[in-house]
């Protein structure tokens, strides 16, 4: 078993090595940034599949956790990370210097887009069903006109990750391996929590809370848990997003993008993370590959939603896994 | 030794009181029904033990300690457990995920649960065979990974049983556990009820609508009405209590002998 999984780890890991040297020489720099973009639609989608699909705790506010990982995260390079690299890259290569300050500005975004999860998630959780959508809808707009306003990063302008005081520091990270690297880390990392026998609490939260409760499930516990662990990643996609792309603006994290993300999780199946990783990757693909359409585009993709929901309203895999993610969920049956 | 006392408690949900000014208490050990018409206040009882409602007057004492406005995860831990009048069960879920869901309740592990180390595995598959065993013990064995809703009606309410078994609870609380039963049915949940009393030193309530099907399990009686108190006994003295049989019957009726 362990030398399987090392195995597992080897092979994905030289996977990604090929990609981050295939990749660039083989594909146009459109269909990079595709595919990077599919890659961090998933990370958010699998999070908020936790909270939605889950735990059953209706969340349209996911976006705001986004913005505020990718602009802490932004934040910390330029006022911080470019200095740093810039001071260690005297002792290491520049390149080594650069991987080494990668996870530690993901962690940073995830970890205070953790917090801001928490400050939302113990008021709002005091609400249910409809009123939670709402209220979480609404703190996803604060947190975006908030940071609108502060001018530290931009305001209405943007902000972007080019460091005036250290032009030699390239903040962008424009790699396949790192994206799906984390994506492959936070699927996992979800999978396990939720196909554990202690992740049966999340879905029987989700199924029963009054039932839950007579069980010994302190049930807010486990909603606070669910965001906390659902913001932190999605403040993880933030990150990425943000260290992709170069410049972010609060209007990529408006409740247009939450709306996206519930629509990978209710079109994937609540309650199904390979459901949400397909859908995310189809979703965010298929406004791309119907561009020859011209203004039809995305007509055709709200049909293509809305067929989709009349055919199958359990959505796509309804609470299924397909392989790899199937041998978790087996476990605990 | 009483497990539990319940002194004075009164449940009002705005100008309707639900329960008013009620006593008893439970033996360790014992096995008590709690009877009455419907709307007597049998299952505000339950939930105000089971820190569902969290009692406007009086007090509920569990094992030496009150637990009247407890947290039901909390008054779950101390020990009690209880099934539902309409089943509550996991619908989604596996029967044995039913069962899991509550052995593993009060211990969430969450970063463990990721790392998935070697005593982790040793303890997931633990909690997998004791779960297998308490179904076992129901008789639900062949139905572990059946989805809990697509079980037959019976055996929903013993899966109900089972995953309120697996918390190890003191005291058991059962919501008209033989509602919906024909009369073999009924008897063949009294003999697991003596059972599992018997097998898990069991404290016992169980509500039911009538004292027949009480009569030779329970020890005690403990009738409600309109959300009070009118009888308080063993089953047969019960049974020919003049308050008893006018609340179920009307006040002219008599006992056949």
């Amino acid at each position: 078993m362990r030398v399987r999984s090392l195995l597992a780890v080897g092979a994905l890991l030289a996977f990604l090595a090929l990609l981050d040297l295939a990749a660039p020489r083989v594909l146009n720099p459109y269909y990079v940034t595709i595919l990077s973009r599919i890659g961090i639609a998933v990370i958010a989608a699998a999070s908020l599949q936790l909270v939605n699909g889950f735990t059953g705790q209706f969340s349209i506010g996911h976006a705001g956790f986004m913005a505020i990982g990718a602009y802490a995260s932004a934040a910390l390079s330029v006022y911080a990370g470019a200095a740093a690299l810039d001071a260690a890259s005297q002792i290491v290569p520049l390149t080594a210097a650069r991987w080494l300050y990668f996870p530690v500005l993901l962690v940073f975004g995830g970890l205070v887009a953790a917090v801001s999860g928490i400050v939302v998630a113990v008021p709002a959780l005091r609400l249910r069903g409809d009123y939670l959508a709402i209220a979480t809808l609404g703190a996803g707009e604060i947190i975006r006109i908030a940071i609108l306003n502060i001018d530290a990063v931009g305001g209405a302008r943007g902000f972007s990750l080019a460091s005036s005081a250290h032009p030699g520091i390239d903040l962008r990270y424009e790699s396949l391996a790192g994206v799906f690297g984390v994506a492959a880390l936070t699927v996992a990392t979800l999978a396990r929590l939720v196909y554990a026998g202690g992740g049966l609490a999340f879905r029987a939260v989700r199924e029963d809370e009054i039932a839950a409760e007579s069980i010994g499930i302190a049930t807010t516990r486990v909603k606070i848990e669910a965001f906390l662990v659902a913001s932190f990643f999605a403040g993880v996609a933030g990150a990425l997003f943000a260290h992709s792309e170069g410049y972010i603006h609060t209007n990529s994290f408006g409740f247009v993008r939450s709306f996206e993300l519930v629509a990978f999780v209710v079109l994937g199946g609540l309650g199904s993370l390979t459901g949400a990783i397909l859908a995310a990757a189809t979703l965010t693909a298929l406004p791309e590959l119907l561009r020859g359409l011209g203004e039809w585009r995305m007509i055709l993709y709200s049909l293509l939603l809305i067929a989709t929901m009349l055919l199958r309203p359990q959505g796509l895999l309804g609470q299924r896994e397909l392989w790899p993610i199937s041998l978790l969920s087996r476990g605990t049956k | 030794m009483s497990l539990l006392e319940i002194h004075g408690l009164s449940v009002r949900f705005g100008g309707l009181s639900a329960v008013s000014r009620v006593d008893f208490e439970v033996e360790a050990g014992s096995l008590v029904a709690l009877i009455g018409p419907n709307g007597a206040g049998k299952t505000t009882a339950f939930n105000v033990v089971t820190g569902v409602y969290a009692p406007s007057d009086g007090s509920v004492v569990f094992a030496g300690r009150e637990i009247g406005g407890a947290a039901p995860h909390a008054i779950s831990a101390l020990g009690i457990a209880r099934t539902f009048q309409n089943i509550r069960l996991f619908r989604s879920l596996s029967a044995l995920e039913n069962v899991r869901a509550a052995l593993q309740g009060a211990r969430r592990s969450g970063l463990r649960d990721v790392l998935r180390l070697a005593r982790w595995r040793a303890r997931e598959e633990a909690a997998g065979r004791e779960a297998r065993v308490l179904l076992d013990e129901l008789a639900l064995g062949e139905f572990a990974s059946a989805r809990a809703d697509s079980l037959p009606y019976g055996e929903q309410r013993r899966l109900e049983i089972a995953r309120a078994l697996a918390t190890r609870p003191k005291l058991l609380l059962l919501d008209e556990p033989a509602a919906g039963m024909n009369p073999a049915e009924k008897q063949a949940l009294r003999e697991l009820i003596r059972r599992l009393r018997a097998d898990h030193g069991l404290t016992i309530v169980l509500i039911d609508h009538d004292v027949s099907f009480v009569m030779n399990l329970c020890d005690r009686v403990v009738v409600l009405d309109h959300g009070e108190k009118i009888a308080d006994g063993p089953p047969d003295r019960v049974r020919r209590d003049p308050h008893v049989i006018e609340a179920y019957l009307g006040s002219d009726a008599t006992v056949a002998p």
